[in-house]
């Protein structure tokens, strides 16, 4: 059990998808300032990563080492994520509207995040993490990414008013944020 | 065309494209699987050579390394193995172990890594790898852990990931003798 | 010809992926710290991108329309793939410093972005010259980046094992800060603050 606190921790805070890995740094700039979108997006992000973990787990351990075909893996997980992301957005249109409507958009825009494509390549390949490493490399990498991008999108609400020079206004300021961020969370270096 | 047909067209070729990329790609990886084999082959054995001197034959048993100071495979010289540790970085510590019997540890030597420069490859530094120098296995851990390594301060990540892969997989590689026997 | 000169020449300056478009931020940040990764990692991106452009233009009238994506993600990965086994076959060093970010150039927003608005478009021509253009916006780009990352935080240049020059103080003491993941955001957004200073990209 401490092994899956240790990995979800390291994916969480250590090793954060956005600020460590620099993966998901599109939405990590584009996050709108509002505090609930931020949210919504990051948890969509955490679903699709959890399912296809879920889903690239099972084919890396039963077809792709059985076959001897690991070098297919790219191929292979970018397809069942754009699969995933296409059959649960069907799914959450047919079944709950209001929550199309919340998450829909974000939906879309996951397919080509980095971070999720990250995520299974680090559980399966780099790693070759069991089952339930994988689970809690997924979630806690969504979390983490949820967290900075909630951060962020705060941060971005006093950015509005501060001021700032003209030549640093917009992406600039964000890379300085995502600095000062970055700079934060390396103290969370030593914590396991 | 017939209206059913015209349906599926966008899915075949879908699945044309498919069954061309994996013919392109198991054309290329059949050239160069062999060639990185041999690589990782010929990395290994190089190393062992350096870290056992004598070393003229030797058996492979899944990744075990039994070394032999003659062609009879008689005069037994040590084990070798790899370890690979999960750094900082994003593609893991490749590191060679060396036992002189299946207790003590002969030496330990890094092959590859890509740690923070600076920072992290202080542990790939012969200051901390020969403490690693003829450790009972299981005294391979940090001092504050009951073992007898100095942790490096700011490096903490890339020396305990060296400590805890060559510790666990010695552990089993000595299992693996156990069972075997 | 000149159509083709103009192709590449956008992709240098006025639609520099990285600084002008913030496109493909993700390895501008994780592989800048060394000049020897940036290069690598820029060749990888001109083969995948160049041989991506020219299949897609190639076969862009015969593609069913809602099957567009999808086969242009596969024909991607597979040239992405392609030059990770190569790069693992004959630069095995530079393939594990590259890690995962090898194969995220199949997510890179810069190579879907430019088969979607530019080779499903365009002659084979024009794609090879957008190819070459972008490619070489983002190395230069990425070039820029890790020279400055490098030199600062290390204190010198090397390449593979050995040191081109070591810089006399900051060769003892280098701002190390500069090569971690801090030193990434910073150096970046410090240049595109320049960049737009200087006039040579638009201020928001």
């Amino acid at each position: 059990m401490s092994d899956l606190i240790a990995i979800f921790l390291g994916m969480a805070l250590i090793n954060n998808f956005i600020l460590v890995q620099f993966l998901g740094l599109c939405p990590f700039f584009g996050v709108s300032k509002k505090l609930g979108n931020a949210v919504s997006m990051g948890l969509a992000v955490t679903f699709v990563m959890v399912i296809a973990s879920i889903v690239t787990w099972i084919i890396t351990r039963y077809v792709l080492i059985p076959f001897d075909v690991l070098y297919m893996s790219t191929v292979i997980f970018i397809l069942v994520i754009a699969s995933l992301v296409q059959i649960i957005e069907m799914f959450i249109m047919r079944t709950n509207y209001a929550l199309y409507s919340a998450f829909g958009i974000y939906l879309a825009l996951i397919t080509t995040n980095c971070a999720v494509l990250g995520v299974t390549l680090i559980n399966n390949i780099q790693k070759s993490y069991s089952f339930p490493e994988s689970m809690a490399a997924a979630l806690g990498g969504g979390i983490g990414f949820t967290l900075v991008l909630a951060i962020m999108s705060g941060i971005r609400e006093r950015l509005e008013l501060a001021d700032t020079p003209k030549s640093m206004k917009g992406l600039p300021v964000a890379f300085m944020v995502g600095m000062l961020l970055a700079l934060a969370f390396s103290g969370f270096g030593g914590i396991i | 065309m017939p209206e059913a047909l015209r349906k599926f067209t966008p899915i075949m070729f879908l699945a044309l494209i498919v069954l061309v990329a994996i013919t392109l790609l198991s054309l290329t990886s059949s050239i160069t699987t062999p060639i990185v084999e041999k690589r990782i082959q010929q990395q290994v054995v190089d190393q062992m050579k350096g870290m056992f001197p004598d070393v003229v034959e030797w058996n492979e048993d899944d990744g075990l390394y039994t070394l032999f100071a003659d062609e009879g495979k008689t005069d037994f010289l040590g084990y070798a193995f790899l370890a690979t540790g999960s750094g900082y970085s994003s593609s893991g510590i490749n590191i060679l172990v060396g036992l002189e019997d299946a207790q003590t540890v002969k030496e330990i030597v890094i092959l590859s890594q890509s740690e923070t420069p600076g920072i992290g490859t202080r542990a790939m530094e012969p200051a901390f790898l020969d403490q690693f120098i003829g450790l009972n296995i299981n005294d391979v851990n940090f001092i504050k852990n009951g073992g007898q390594i100095d942790g490096i301060t700011g490096a903490t990540i890339s020396s305990s990931a060296i400590v805890n892969a060559v510790r666990d997989t010695a552990m089993k590689k000595v299992a693996q003798l156990e069972g075997a026997e | 010809m000149t159509s083709f000169i103009k192709e590449f020449s956008k992709g240098i300056v006025t639609s520099n992926p990285i600084f002008v478009l913030a496109l493909g931020l993700c390895p501008a940040l994780a592989v800048s710290d060394r000049l020897e990764k940036a290069v690598w990692m820029s060749l990888g991106v001109l083969f995948v991108l160049l041989c991506s452009n020219i299949i897609i233009s190639a076969i862009r009238k015969y593609v069913p329309n809602i099957m567009r994506i999808p086969v242009f993600i596969v024909i991607i990965a597979t040239f992405v793939t392609i030059i990770s086994l190569v790069f693992e076959a004959f630069v095995p060093a530079i393939f594990d410093a590259l890690g995962i970010y090898l194969s995220l150039i199949v997510v890179n927003c810069i190579i879907l972005g430019r088969a979607e608005a530019f080779a499903s478009k365009n002659s084979v021509k024009d794609s090879i010259a957008d190819a070459l253009g972008i490619t070489a916006g983002f190395a230069v780009a990425l070039i820029i980046i890790s020279l400055i990352r490098e030199i600062l935080g290390t204190g010198g240049l090397a390449w593979g094992d050995t040191a081109i020059f070591t810089l006399p103080v900051l060769g003892d003491h280098p701002l190390t800060v500069l090569a971690l993941n801090p030193g990434a955001f910073l150096v970046i957004g410090l240049l595109l603050a320049l960049f737009r200073w200087v006039g040579v990209t638009k201020n928001e």
